[in-house]
This record gives C-alpha cells, sequence and structure tokens, in this order.
C-alpha cells in the first residue's frame, strides 16, 4: 500500500549561527492513511521542525518528502499553502484562537483562506459539523475569553478538522492542558483516525504517546522508531 | 475569477472582522486621516465654487460662455437705425448703447463725476470733457460748476432683454418690461452701486443725457447686480429714443456700442454686411471665459491641492503607523492564517482592505461633514452673499474625497501589507 507521507533522508540544518547546526539528520518516515504517529525527544530534539517540514511550514535541506506519490520537497509558497489547506490541519500548544471572534467564527477561519469559496450556509453547516465533533457545538457562539483550556483546544482541533484534511499534525497540545483535560483532547484528536485521517502527535506524554499506533523517538535529528512500543487504541499500524 | 472573487470577499470579510475588533485603534487612524481628506474636500469644493464665483461675475461684466459680442470700427449716422433695425424684437442678438446719464438737480458737479463709485475709491477728480476728435481733459471748477445733488451714472440702453446674455442677478424690483409700449418716463433699473447712491443722497428725479431734446424723468424700477463696482442704470433703447433721435444715441463715437449675439444666429452676417455698405467695420468675439480663467484657476488649485495633499500625508503617515502596530501585534494570528493555508496575497490585502476600508470610510464622512457644513454655509449666509445661493456641494469635490481616501487607504497600508505577508509560519511553531 502507497504511503500517504513518505520522508527520506530529510535533512535539515540550521544556517546563520556560529557554526550550522543538523536539526534533521536523514530522517525516513512513511506515513499511512488511519495511521497515528506519536514523536518524542528531549527538547531541542527536532520535533517542531520535522512537524514544520511535515507541514510544509520549511522546506528540507536535502531528501525527498512525497505526499500521495507527489514530491512536494520543492514545492512554490502558493502551492505550499493550498495543499496546507487542503490535506493539512494543524493544532498546536498554544490554542492561537482570536480573541475577538466566536468560536464558530474562529473555526471558519480555516474556510475563509483565500483557496476556494463557500457560501455562508455550507460554511455554517461545516463549522457547526466540527464543533460537534469534538463535542463543543453549544459553545459555538461563545469567544474563547469565556471558555476553558481544554475547550478551547477543542475549537483549535475543529478548526483544524473543518476541512477535513487527510493529515493531522499536532504539536504538543495537551502541553498546556491539565491530565484529564489533556486525555479528553487526545480523546478527540485520536478520533480522526477513523475517518482515514493520519495523525502525527508531538509530545512528551509518554501516556499520550503510548496511545497512538506508533512510537517515534527522536534524538539530535534522528528519527527512530522506538523498539516495544505498544500498540496504540487509537490508528492501526 | 471565482477565485479572485473568493480573495476579495476573504480579504472583505477578515478586514471588516479586523476593523471591528480594534475600534479605538480603527477610530484613532481616522482621526488624522479625516482632517486630511476633509483638507482635500474643502480645497477641491473651495475651489470649485470659486471658480463658479469668478466666473460668475465674468458672466456678469462680458457674458455666459458662447455668447458672441460685436464691436464696431468707424461711425456714420446710418450705424443706429441699422443696428436698431436689425436687432429689433430678436431675441437672438440685442445691441447695448452705453452713455453718460446725470440724475438730479440741473446746472451743477455730480458727487461723482464720471460716475465713479461712491466709496471714493477712485479720489475725487474733476470731471472729465472730450472734444470732436477724442482729446479729453479735465473740466475747470467754472465748467463743470458748483457740486449740488446729482448723480452721475453709466446709462447702457438696452433693445431687449439682455439677461439672456448678461446673467444680471436681481436685487430689488423687476426688470425692464419689453412687452409693454415704450413710456415717455423712461423706466430704469439701477445697479446695487447706483442704488447705494440714490439711497445716500437725495436728488431730484430729472435725468440729463447727451443729445437728449429735453431732460427725462426717469422712474427706477429695480435694482439688479450686474458685478459693476460703478454706478449704472439700464434703460430701454425705445423709451430712450423718444428724447434722443436714433442717429445719434446708436453712434459709435459718442457712446460705447455693443451687439450680443448667439453663436448661431444668422444676425452676425447681416448685420456685419450691412454695416460695412456704410464703411463701418464690425468684429466680433466668442466669449470663453471659462477656457480664458482655466489656467489661472488650474495653477491656483494646484497650489492648494499640494497643501491639502501635504495634509493628507500626515493622514496618511497615521494610517501607516496604526497599521504597522497592529501588524506587529497580530504576528501570530498571520503566521496562523499562513499556517491554514491562506497565501501570502491575501494576508496582504487583509490589510489593505482594512487601511481601504478605513480611509473610504473616513472619505465618506469628510464628504458628509463637507456636504452639512456648505448646507450650513448656505443657510447662514446665503442671504447674504449672493453666489452662496442654490449652491449645491460640487460633485467633483466629492470624487476627490474619494481618491483620496483611496490613496491614503494605500499609501498607509501597502508597508503594513507587506510586512503582514512577509510573516513566517513558524512563528505559531516557535511561539
Amino acid at each position: 500500500m502507497t504511503a500517504l507521507i513518505q520522508l527520506s533522508g530529510i535533512t535539515k540544518v540550521l544556517k546563520g549561527q556560529q557554526q550550522p547546526r543538523t536539526i534533521l539528520d536523514g530522517v525516513n518516515l512513511d506515513v499511512h492513511a488511519g495511521e497515528s504517529i506519536a514523536i518524542v525527544g528531549r527538547s531541542g530534539s527536532g520535533k517542531s521542525t520535522l512537524l514544520s517540514v511535515l507541514g510544509l511550514f520549511d522546506r528540507p535541506d536535502h531528501g525527498s518528502y512525497t505526499l500521495s506519490g507527489d514530491d512536494i520537497s520543492r514545492l512554490p509558497e502558493r502551492r505550499a499553502a493550498k495543499l496546507r489547506s487542503s490535506h493539512f490541519g494543524f493544532v498546536f500548544q498554544r490554542f492561537f484562537l482570536l480573541k475577538h471572534l466566536t468560536a464558530a467564527q474562529n473555526v471558519a477561519m480555516a474556510l475563509v483562506n483565500g483557496q476556494g469559496w463557500l457560501p455562508r450556509r455550507q460554511r455554517r453547516a461545516k463549522v457547526m459539523a466540527a464543533l460537534d465533533e469534538v463535542g463543543i457545538a453549544h459553545l459555538a457562539k461563545n469567544r474563547p475569553t469565556r471558555m476553558s483550556g481544554g475547550e478551547q483546544q477543542r475549537v483549535a482541533i475543529a478548526r483544524a478538522l473543518v476541512r477535513q484534511p487527510r493529515i493531522l499534525l499536532a504539536d504538543e497540545p495537551t502541553g498546556a492542558l491539565d491530565t484529564e483535560t489533556g486525555t479528553l483532547v487526545i480523546d478527540a484528536l485520536s478520533a480522526v483516525t477513523d475517518r482515514g485521517c493520519a495523525l502525527i502527535l508531538v509530545t512528551h506524554d509518554r501516556d499520550h504517546a503510548a496511545r497512538m499506533g506508533r512510537v517515534m523517538h527522536l534524538d539530535a535529528g534522528v528519527l527512530t522508531e522506538q523498539a516495544g512500543a505498544p500498540a496504540g487504541q487509537g490508528g492501526r499500524r | 475569477m471565482i477565485r479572485f472573487s473568493g480573495r476579495f470577499r476573504s480579504a472583505f470579510i477578515i478586514g471588516i472582522q479586523g476593523i471591528r475588533a480594534r475600534k479605538t485603534r480603527t477610530l484613532l487612524s481616522m482621526v488624522s486621516l479625516f482632517l486630511g481628506v476633509l483638507a482635500v474636500v474643502i480645497v477641491q469644493a473651495g475651489a470649485s465654487i470659486a471658480e463658479r464665483a469668478q466666473l460668475a461675475n465674468l458672466e456678469l461684466a462680458v457674458g455666459l460662455d458662447g455668447t458672441k459680442t460685436m464691436g464696431l470700427g468707424g461711425a456714420s449716422p446710418q450705424v443706429g437705425p441699422i443696428i436698431l433695425d436689425t436687432v429689433k424684437g430678436r431675441q437672438d442678438a440685442m445691441a447695448l448703447v452705453g452713455m453718460q446719464a446725470i440724475i438730479g438737480e440741473p446746472g451743477v458737479r455730480p458727487v461723482n463725476p464720471d460716475a465713479a463709485p461712491f466709496d471714493g475709491s477712485w479720489g475725487h477728480s474733476a470731471p472729465m470733457v472730450c472734444d470732436a476728435v477724442g482729446n479729453c481733459r479735465e473740466q475747470t471748477a467754472q465748467e463743470s460748476g458748483p457740486e449740488g445733488q446729482a448723480i452721475e451714472v453709466r446709462l447702457t440702453a438696452v433693445t431687449g432683454d439682455v439677461r439672456k446674455f448678461r446673467p444680471y442677478r436681481p436685487v430689488s424690483g423687476r426688470w425692464l418690461d419689453f412687452t409693454t409700449m415704450p413710456a415717455l418716463a423712461p423706466s430704469l433699473v439701477l445697479n446695487k452701486e447706483a442704488a447705494k447712491g440714490f439711497t445716500t443722497h437725495r436728488v431730484p428725479a430729472e435725468m440729463r443725457v447727451a443729445g437728449a431734446s429735453a431732460n427725462l424723468t426717469p422712474r427706477f424700477v429695480g435694482v439688479v447686480d450686474d458685478g459693476d463696482s460703478r454706478p449704472r442704470a439700464y434703460v430701454r433703447v425705445d423709451e430712450l429714443s423718444h428724447w434722443v433721435p436714433t442717429t445719434k444715441l446708436i453712434d459709435p463715437s459718442f457712446g460705447e456700442v455693443q451687439v450680443l449675439l448667439d453663436a448661431e444666429t444668422p444676425v452676425e452676417q447681416v448685420l456685419a454686411s450691412k454695416l460695412k455698405a456704410v464703411n463701418v467695420e464690425t468684429y466680433t468675439e466668442l466669449i470663453n471665459s471659462r477656457k480664458d480663467q482655466e489656467k489661472e484657476l488650474a495653477m491656483l488649485r494646484m497650489i492648494f491641492l499640494a497643501m491639502a495633499g501635504l495634509v493628507l500625508l500626515i493622514g496618511v503617515a497615521g494610517i501607516l503607523n496604526v497599521g504597522l502596530a497592529t501588524v506587529g501585534e497580530r504576528v501570530e494570528e498571520f503566521a496562523l492564517r499562513r499556517a491554514v493555508g491562506t497565501p501570502r496575497a491575501l494576508l496582504a490585502g487583509i490589510v489593505l482592505a482594512e487601511t481601504l476600508i478605513t480611509g473610504m470610510l473616513t472619505a465618506a464622512l469628510a464628504i458628509g461633514a463637507s456636504v452639512g457644513g456648505l448646507k450650513l454655509l448656505v443657510t447662514l449666509f446665503g442671504d447674504s452673499e449672493p453666489f452662496l445661493q442654490g449652491l449645491a456641494f460640487p460633485w467633483d469635490a466629492g470624487v476627490a474625497g474619494i481618491i483620496a481616501g483611496l490613496i491614503a487607504g494605500i499609501l498607509g497600508g501597502i508597508v503594513p501589507a507587506l510586512r503582514a505577508a512577509g510573516i513566517p509560519i513558524a512563528t505559531v511553531m516557535r511561539a
């Protein structure tokens, strides 16, 4: 079966300092549809950089990146933006919700991004479906300032899901939440694999990592599969 | 096209959201911009109104644009009868004959020799006297007689309603009625300066005109504003011709004779031919005051627009300052928008949309304020300032305001827009 994402020999070197520093060193990774992968590692090991490359925020210096068989290693920014909109969803540690918008408007942000136009009614239906998927449809008209951290992160997840992405990238999404709320957020994230969306989760939390299908360890830019990692509850291997 | 439409709508929606989220900042940037746009609108409106006022005065003095004026070169006793016969009863051609007239006590020196204005701005010189070949000199005190209760006016005898060519503004009373039989006591319409003189000085109703068989008893029927600073009175030619023979009345060697013509009237050719037959040359000139004034007015307008432009620049600096500060505050928002697939061009479009909407809103407010201000001005001072009567807001000032708002929006927004488009997405990853 063809991998949804295939990274081969990805290298990223941080320049502009006294001595160039290799952040990613020949990373190889295959991700299949509906798969969930946890990436763990110490701070500064390159987890976020790997996610940046995966999410087309940044380009690798060497190696190839294919998405559904197409090489996208050297994609121009305009096409990268289009792919980000159509294929990827992002969840960050900080929720990045706009305070002056309601939950529904924050979710709609991903739809009003210049990549095609949806009439208001269709937009609203998609937004409500996404909010419903994460269990907070009743908070659609609330502004972020009137929500708890868990609720805000679920709004952020709804924003990531509203375009029905094929890959969901989550960068320490539970970092700012308590354990119980973090578990609920991981539940919401894991659920997306049921409909064939791949989930790549960067986390420091071993319990959350253990719930993923595979656990990858990143150390000094080298990505290795963690031996003996249990098969998670969410996603397939 | 669909893509453009989607991006345009997205930029507009997000721009409106941005403005609503930062009402105070938007208001602050609008304040300085408002003054700038208002300056442009006021300058443009002022220039249009001044142009209109200036042209209005010129129209009174020389005639409406498109009118032809025919002057005469040479003299003949036949000139008067020829002109009167040719233009009689016509609406497309009228003759004006200018002469001096003294109204008041006989045998005295008028209070304003040579029909000078009553404010003394011409000084107090003795009346002039000219011989048959045109040599003029000041009259001696003995010749002019003692100063008495008399007023000298420029008398203009007209063959028809000349207001068709020179739109004199009514002040009081009525204009000359050409539908009635000519009266022996000629009706006179005074200009404002003459009316001022007759209000100040009580003089007997006795008028002396050079060449008249007797002194006349005039009847003042109205006052008009003809833009002339000298006292002037208008009279029907046919009423004056009871007392002054036509050959003397319309004689270029005695007074000014001018024929006003429609641009396309056949009278011009007919009259010129008839006069040529008696060895009187004619010269015709087409009035085009607007074109003549254009250069001068354009220069004036440019100077004022440059000043308004400077004020507008201050407004642009304000909007630029607020725009840059806002982008600085919204780094994470823009990075996030890029992360969810918003192209750089749309990010720039969002910022530009915000500044353009702000600029257009401000322009609308400035235009509204100008319209309101002008209406108030007309209401308060319309009665005392005739050129304000019926004055409407000039549309070109509105257009100038909208253009100023657009330019300010673009100039003030372009740098913040470029900065917003250049924000790296990794900002959200490092946050």
